[in-house]
C-alpha cells in the first residue's frame, strides 16, 4: 500500500489529488483493520468471547436497559454471593457508555440493532479510529507523508494489537488503544504549540481513557516522564509549562469524576510522579522568571535553597503520609511489574493469571514480526533530529519495551510505539531508494565536501563518504524489492496469526476432523444453557473465578466469585472447598449456600486447561489464607511429582476437585483402561465415591461437570452415613467400644 | 349405586373428620388381622377421629407403601410381630424413604416380641438403639404395679411424663397427678441428635434385662441402660417435620390395660390414664398436634406502603412480621409462646447480623404476628431474613427471605450544604471564583503601563 502511495505521490502533484488519495488509502486501511478482525464472525459466529467480555456485555445490557444513573447505582447481587459487588462504582464506564450511545445514536436514527451486534463490533470499529490515530500521531513525528501511512496500516493489521480487539473481544482495551494512542498525539500537538485548547484537549481524551481501563495509568506515567526528561536535558520552556500544567489541572479533575478512580490521584504512589512532576514544572518556571531578574550569584544560591527545601520538604511528606497511612503504597500489581517473582510469592492470585506471565521471546515476532526489527532503527532515526516529540517517542519505547518483556497482556501498549517507530524507519527507506532523482556526481561529491561536518558529526564514517552507489537503479530496486517482500510477508504473516491464533471465542472450541472439515465442541454453552433452563433463578453456582462472568453472562445465575478478583479471601474459600476434603468443604458450600458446583475437565478430551491444572493455584491461593488447613507440599507424591493416578496422595485423592473431576469417569473405559488424556495417566477402576454432592450433569464432552449440593439429611445423619446407607451398607451394631456416650437433655 | 355411596361417605368423612394435617390414611401392621381386636378401644378411638385405618400383615402380597413414587398411606403404626425380617415391602430404606415423604410412624413394641430387623435398623438409622437381640424387659423394684406383677416387677407403674426442659410445650400430660402403666416394656436409648426426644424416660431405679439369657444376674458390663438413660417412649422428628414415635409397651393400649386399675407399692388403687396418653401420643406422631404454619412473612421500609421489596438500603429502617398458627386436634389456633421461650429473626450474611426477639404484635382468630423493627446494618450484601424456629414437640418453622442490601447511591448522601463541616471548603470556592472574577474585572478595566521593561526582557 505504502509502495502504491509513493509510485502514485510521484506522479500527482496536485495538493487536492494528494488529499483524496490520502483520505481513501486511509478508508481502505480503516476497512482492512475490520476485516481481519472478522475471522471470529465469519467462522463461528457473532458471539462474546473469553471472559471478562462477558462481563462488560452483561453491564451493557443493563445500562442500555436500565439508563445511566441506574447503571452508576447499579448493586450487583448476582456475583460475589452473598457479598454482592457495588458494580457501578467498581468499573471502568467507559466501555459501556461508549456501546450505550452508539445503540441509543443507531435507534434514535431508527436502525434496529442488537446490542449484542454493538458489542461485538465495537472492537474492530475502534481499530479503525486507532489507526488513525497513528497517522495523526506519526505525522507529529516526521515530515515524511508516507510514515503517518505506513503507520496506520501497521497499526490496523499488527497481531498484537488484534489479539486484544477481534470481533466478540468486547474488552475495555477494545477502546483504550485508541484512546491511549489519540491522547499521545494530542499531548504531542500541545506540547509543540504550547496551547491550552490542545492540553484541554488532551486532558479530555486523558478522561475517557481513565473511563475507560485501568491502564491509563501507563499515560499518568509516561507523560510526566516525557516532561521530566526534557526538564533534565534543558529543554524546560514555556510550551511546556502550558501544556502540562493543563493536562493534568484538568486531566486530574476528569479523573476523579470517574467512582472507582474517585480520590486515587491524590491518594495513591502510581499518581504520586504527575503530582511530583506538576510541581517541579511550578518550581522550575519560578526559577526562570526569577533568574530573569536576579544576579547570577544570588541566583545560584537561590536556586539550590529553593531545589533543596522544595524536594526535601516534597519527599518528606510523601514518605510521612505514606507511613500515616494518607497515601497507598505501590500495589501488588505495580511491585510484579519491577519483580516478575513477587507474585508468585506474595499474591498468588495476580500470578496465576496467564496474561500477567512474562513474555516469552518468540511472542515478539509473534505478536510484531518484522516491525520489531525495524523498530529500533525507528528509533534511531528519531535520534538524529531529536526534537521535544521526539524524546517521547524514545521514552516511550523504552518503558514500553519493558513493560512489554514484564507482562505479557502489556505488549498491548509496546504495539502502538512500535508501529509508529517502524513506519519512520520503514518510509525513510522507501523515502530514499524511491526517490527518482538522480543527483550527479560533481554535485554529489561537492555536497560531500560542504556536508562534511555535520556528518562528522553523526559520527559515522561512511556517511562522510560520497554515496553514489545506492543511486543506481539496481540498489534501488533490491532494496525496495526486499522492502516489498517483507512487507507483504509482514501482511501475510499478520493474516495468519488473526486467523489462528486469535480469533477463537474460547467459548466454542474448533478442532479439525481426520477428513479435514470442522468440528465444533460447544461444551461452554451447553452447560450454561443447562443451568439456565434447569435450575431455579436464584441458584447460586460455586466455580473457579475463571468461569465467573462467563456464568453471569451466559447462564444467568450468581455465582460466588468471579474474574473480578478484588476479594482474595472470597476466592480462597472457594479454593478452599475445592481443595478439601468434603467432610470440610460441605459447611463452607452450606454457609454460601452454595446450590450447584461446576467443574471444568478436560481429560477425556485432553483439553489442558481444565480445573485439574489449575488446581495448584487454587491450592495456593487458599493455602495463602489458611497455611494451616491446605497445603501445597500435600498435593504431592514424596518425590515431588504433581500426580492424579493411584499414585496420587490421599489429600489429592480426597479433594473435592479431584473427586469431582474423576467421578464415574472409569465408567467409560474397559476394565484397567481409565486414562486421563491431558496429564497422560492411567486411572484406578475404583473411581472416587461422593458423598455430599450428587452429579447433575456432564456435557458431551465431558468438559464441564455440574454438581448439586445434597441437602442436609433429612433424619439427621451426617451425609457419608446417608449415603452409604443408601448403598444398602448396614450401620455397624457393635458400639461397645469406647465409653458409653450418655445423653443429655 | 353402593360404590357411589361408598365414594359419598368417604368424602363424606375426608370432609368431615379431617383430623390430621397431613390427611387421615392409617396403615396398621400386625401379624394377623384379628389381632386388632385386642386394641378395640384404642384403634375406636382412631376411628373416632376420623382415621381410615388399613390393616395388613408385612407378608401381604398387595402391601406397598409407594404407588407410583406417591405415598400411599399418611401414617404407619407397627404394632408387635413376630416374624423376624418383614419382608422386602419394609426395608428400613423403603420407611426412611416414607419419613423423607412426610408420612408419619408410629412403632410399639413389646418384650413377648422382637422387635424386626428391619425395625431396628431403621430405629438404628434415626440413633434409637434397641437392646442387643432387639429385645430386652425393663424391670423397676420401686415403681411396679403390685397387683399383677408383685412377683416379676415388669409392669412399670409411672407418673405421667414432665416437660424434658423448661420453654417446651406439655402434649403428653394427661393431668398432674396421671399415673401410666407399662406392662412388658422394652427399653432404647438415644443418640445425642436434637432430632430425637425422650416422652418418658425410665425411672432412676428401673433397668432393663434381657429375660432369656440374663435371667440370672446381670453383668455390668452386658447391662444395656439403666435409669433415666433408658427410655420407654421417644419421639422423633425429621427436618421435615415427619414424625416418629416409638412406644416401649405396646401392651400399654391394649383393651387389657388401657384403663386397667393398678396400684403402686404402698400405693393406693388408682385408674391408668393410658388411653388419654395414648390419644396424645398418636395425636403428635400423626400430626394432629404440635403442628405449626406459617401463614405469612412480611418485611417492609418502616412507614412503607410496599411490602417485601428484593431490596433494601443500608441503615434503614425495617418492620419485619411473621404469621403463626398452631393446629390442635381440629383447628388452627393462635400460637403461643411457652414461658421462657422466644421466637428470634436473624438477619444474616454469612453469619448472623442481628438476632433479635419477636414479639408478638397482634392475635387474630387463628394466627399470631409476631414482629419486631430494627435498622439494617451498614453493610451491603445479599441478606436473608431468617426464623429458624426449632423446638421439641412443635414442626419446624425455618423461614428463609433473601434480599439485597444495597449501599448508598451517588444521589442519596446529603448535600454538601447541609452538612457544617463542608462550609469552610465552600466558602473557599466562593472566595476563589470572587477573587477571579474580581481579578479580570481590574485587569480588563486597567489601562496598560507603557513598554518600559522592554529593553530589559529582550536581554
Amino acid at each position: 500500500m505504502a509502495v502504491a502511495t509513493q509510485g502514485a505521490s510521484s506522479g500527482i502533484n496536485s495538493q487536492n489529488t494528494r488529499t483524496l488519495l490520502r483520505v481513501s488509502i486511509l478508508f481502505l486501511i480503516a476497512a482492512a483493520a475490520v476485516a481481519s478482525r472478522l475471522f471470529s464472525v465469519i467462522r463461528f459466529e457473532s458471539i462474546i468471547h473469553e471472559f471478562d467480555p462477558w462481563f462488560n456485555f452483561r453491564a451493557t445490557k443493563y445500562l442500555v436497559a436500565n439508563g445511566f444513573y441506574k447503571f452508576w447505582d447499579w448493586f450487583d447481587d448476582r456475583t460475589w454471593h452473598p457479598l454482592g459487588r457495588v458494580t457501578g462504582g467498581t468499573l471502568y464506564p467507559g466501555l459501556m457508555v461508549t456501546s450505550g450511545v452508539i445503540y441509543h445514536a443507531l435507534r434514535a436514527l431508527t436502525v434496529p440493532v442488537d446490542i449484542r451486534n454493538i458489542c461485538v463490533l465495537l472492537a474492530p470499529a475502534f481499530s479503525g479510529l486507532t489507526a488513525y490515530a497513528a497517522y495523526l500521531l506519526t505525522n507529529e513525528m516526521t515530515t515524511s507523508s508516507s510514515a503517518g501511512l505506513l503507520a496506520a496500516a501497521f497499526m490496523g493489521i499488527t497481531p498484537g494489537y488484534i489479539s486484544r480487539s477481534v470481533a466478540g473481544s468486547y474488552d475495555n482495551e477494545a477502546i483504550a488503544i485508541f484512546l491511549l494512542v489519540f491522547t499521545f498525539y494530542l499531548w504531542i500537538k500541545a506540547l509543540k504549540l504550547g496551547s491550552m485548547l490542545w492540553g484541554a484537549l488532551c486532558a479530555l481524551f486523558y478522561g475517557y481513557m481513565v473511563a475507560s481501563w485501568g491502564g491509563y495509568a501507563f499515560i499518568t506515567c509516561l507523560l510526566p516522564l516525557h516532561a521530566f526528561v526534557l526538564i533534565g536535558m534543558g529543554r524546560f520552556s514555556n510550551r511546556l509549562y502550558v501544556s502540562y500544567t493543563t493536562w493534568y489541572a484538568l486531566g486530574t479533575i476528569a479523573s476523579m469524576q470517574i467512582p472507582f478512580v474517585g480520590f486515587l490521584p491524590v491518594k495513591t504512589s502510581e499518581h504520586m510522579p504527575a503530582l511530583g512532576i506538576f510541581g517541579l514544572v511550578q518550581l522550575v518556571g519560578l526559577l526562570q522568571y526569577v533568574r530573569s531578574s536576579m544576579s547570577a550569584k544570588q541566583f545560584q544560591t537561590f536556586v539550590i535553597t529553593v531545589l533543596v527545601g522544595a524536594v526535601g520538604i516534597g519527599l518528606a511528606g510523601l514518605v510521612g503520609l505514606t507511613s500515616l497511612g494518607y497515601i497507598a503504597p505501590w500495589s501488588g500489581r505495580f511491585y510484579s511489574l519491577w519483580d516478575t517473582g513477587y507474585a508468585k510469592i506474595h499474591i498468588p492470585i495476580i500470578a496465576s493469571v496467564s496474561e500477567h506471565q512474562p513474555t516469552a521471546w518468540p511472542a515478539f515476532f509473534f505478536d510484531l514480526n518484522m516491525l520489531i526489527w525495524l523498530f529500533p532503527a525507528g528509533v534511531y532515526l528519531l535520534f538524529q533530529d531529536l526534537r521535544d516529540e521526539h524524546v517521547f517517542v524514545v521514552v516511550y519505547a523504552l518503558f514500553g519495551s519493558y513493560f512489554a518483556g514484564v507482562m505479557v497482556r502489556l505488549m498491548l501498549t509496546l504495539t502502538p510505539i512500535v508501529c509508529v517507530s517502524a513506519a519512520i524507519a520503514a518510509s525513510q527507506i522507501l523515502d530514499t531508494y524511491l526517490s527518482a532523482k538522480k543527483p550527479n556526481l560533481e554535485e554529489v561529491t561537492d555536497a560531500g565536501a560542504t556536508d562534511a561536518k555535520p556528518a562528522k558529526k553523526s559520527g559515522l564514517r561512511v556517511s562522510s563518504k560520497p554515496n553514489v552507489g545506492i543511486f543506481t537503479f539496481v540498489s534501488k530496486a533490491l532494496v525496495v524489492g526486499g522492502m516489498v517482500v517483507y512487507l507483504l510477508m509482514f501482511v501475510s504473516h499478520c493474516t495468519w496469526v488473526t486467523s489462528n491464533a486469535y480469533s477463537s471465542p474460547s467459548v466454542v472450541l474448533a478442532s479439525r476432523m481426520p477428513d479435514g472439515s470442522q468440528h465444533i465442541i460447544d461444551d461452554y454453552r451447553e452447560a450454561y444453557q443447562w443451568l439456565r433452563q434447569n435450575t431455579k433463578e436464584d441458584a447460586k453456582i460455586m466455580s473457579w473465578w475463571d468461569y465467573g462472568y462467563q456464568i453471569g453472562g451466559m447462564a444467568d445465575r450468581p455465582t460466588l466469585v468471579d474474574n473480578n478478583t478484588w476479594n482474595n479471601t472470597h476466592i480462597a474459600t472457594v479454593g478452599k472447598a475445592m481443595s478439601s476434603s468434603e467432610e470440610v468443604s460441605y459447611p463452607i458450600m452450606r454457609q454460601h449456600e452454595v446450590d450447584y458446583v461446576l467443574v471444568v475437565f478436560g481429560g477425556l478430551l485432553g483439553y489442558s486447561g481444565d480445573d485439574i491444572n489449575k488446581f495448584l493455584w487454587m491450592v495456593r491461593i487458599a493455602e495463602g489464607i489458611w497455611p494451616e488447613e491446605v497445603k501445597e507440599r500435600n498435593f504431592f507424591t514424596s518425590r515431588g511429582e504433581y500426580r492424579v493416578d493411584a499414585e496420587a496422595t490421599d489429600t489429592m485423592k480426597n479433594s473435592l476437585m479431584y473427586k469431582m473431576s474423576y467421578y464415574n469417569y472409569h465408567s467409560l473405559f474397559p476394565a484397567g483402561q481409565t486414562v486421563d488424556r491431558v496429564r497422560g495417566a492411567r486411572l484406578p477402576d475404583q473411581g472416587p465415591v461422593l458423598n455430599t454432592i450428587e452429579e447433575a450433569y456432564t456435557t458431551e464432552n465431558w468438559i464441564i461437570r455440574i454438581y448439586k449440593v445434597k441437602d442436609l439429611d433429612n433424619v439427621g445423619r451426617d451425609l457419608a452415613a446417608a449415603a452409604s446407607f443408601d448403598r444398602g451398607q448396614k450401620k455397624k451394631a457393635s458400639k461397645k467400644k469406647g465409653p458409653r456416650v450418655l445423653r443429655v437433655d | 349405586m353402593r360404590s357411589f355411596l361408598g365414594v359419598v361417605t368417604f368424602l363424606f368423612a375426608a370432609v368431615a373428620s379431617a383430623v390430621s394435617t397431613k390427611g387421615n390414611r392409617l396403615l396398621v401392621l400386625l401379624d394377623d388381622v384379628a389381632e386388632k381386636d385386642g386394641y378395640a378401644k384404642f384403634l375406636g378411638d382412631l376411628t373416632a377421629r376420623g382415621y381410615q385405618i388399613v390393616y395388613d400383615t408385612p407378608r401381604s402380597e398387595q402391601l406397598s407403601l409407594f404407588e407410583l413414587g406417591e405415598r400411599q398411606y399418611d401414617h404407619l403404626l407397627f404394632l408387635p410381630t413376630k416374624v423376624k425380617g418383614l419382608g422386602p415391602k419394609l426395608t428400613p430404606n423403603i420407611l426412611i424413604d416414607f419419613v423423607n415423604a412426610e408420612g408419619n410412624i408410629l412403632v410399639a413394641q413389646s418384650s413377648t416380641h422382637s422387635a424386626s430387623t428391619s425395625i431396628g435398623n431403621f430405629l438404628a438409622e434415626l440413633d434409637i438403639t434397641l437392646p442387643a437381640g432387639r429385645t430386652g424387659l425393663v424391670v423397676d423394684h420401686f415403681n411396679y404395679d403390685t397387683i399383677t406383677a408383685s412377683e416379676k416387677h415388669d409392669v412399670l407403674v409411672l407418673d405421667a411424663p414432665e416437660p424434658v426442659r423448661d420453654g417446651v410445650k406439655s402434649f403428653f400430660s394427661p393431668s398432674a397427678d396421671a399415673v401410666l402403666a407399662l406392662p412388658n416394656t422394652v427399653g432404647h436409648t438415644l443418640g445425642a441428635g436434637h432430632l430425637l426426644t425422650p416422652v418418658l424416660r425410665a425411672p432412676s431405679t428401673a433397668y432393663s434385662y434381657n429375660p432369656k439369657e440374663q435371667f440370672d444376674a446381670v453383668d455390668a458390663d452386658d447391662l444395656f441402660a439403666a435409669g433415666k438413660q433408658l427410655s420407654l417412649v421417644s419421639v422423633f422428628q425429621a427436618r421435615n417435620s415427619a414424625r416418629v414415635t416409638v412406644l416401649g409397651s405396646a401392651e400399654m393400649i391394649q383393651d387389657s390395660w388401657i384403663e386397667a386399675k393398678v396400684s403402686r407399692p404402698n400405693g393406693s388403687k388408682v385408674t391408668v390414664a393410658n388411653r388419654e396418653f395414648a390419644k396424645a401420643l398418636t395425636g403428635w406422631t400423626f400430626q394432629e398436634l404440635g403442628v405449626l404454619r406459617v401463614n405469612e412473612v412480611e418485611h417492609h421500609l418502616t412507614g412503607d406502603n410496599e411490602t417485601n421489596p428484593g431490596i433494601y438500603r443500608v441503615k434503614t429502617d425495617v418492620t419485619y412480621g411473621i404469621s403463626i398458627s398452631e393446629y390442635a386436634w381440629d383447628s388452627w389456633k393462635p400460637y403461643n409462646l411457652p414461658e421462657n421461650d422466644a421466637i428470634q429473626l436473624e438477619f444474616s450474611m454469612l453469619s448472623p447480623f442481628h438476632r433479635l426477639d419477636l414479639s408478638p404484635v397482634s392475635v387474630t382468630k387463628d394466627a399470631t404476628v409476631f414482629g419486631t423493627s430494627f435498622i439494617l446494618p451498614d453493610q451491603h450484601g445479599i441478606f436473608n431474613f431468617r426464623v429458624n424456629y426449632k423446638r421439641p414437640f412443635l414442626s419446624v418453622v425455618d423461614e428463609k427471605h433473601t434480599v439485597s442490601v444495597r449501599h448508598i447511591a451517588h444521589d442519596e448522601w446529603p448535600r454538601s450544604f447541609v452538612i457544617s463541616g463542608a462550609w469552610p471548603w465552600i466558602s473557599g470556592i466562593g472566595a476563589t471564583v470572587t477573587g477571579f472574577v474580581a481579578f479580570c474585572a481590574v485587569w480588563v478595566y486597567s489601562k496598560p503601563t507603557p513598554k518600559a521593561g522592554k529593553a530589559k526582557k529582550t536581554q
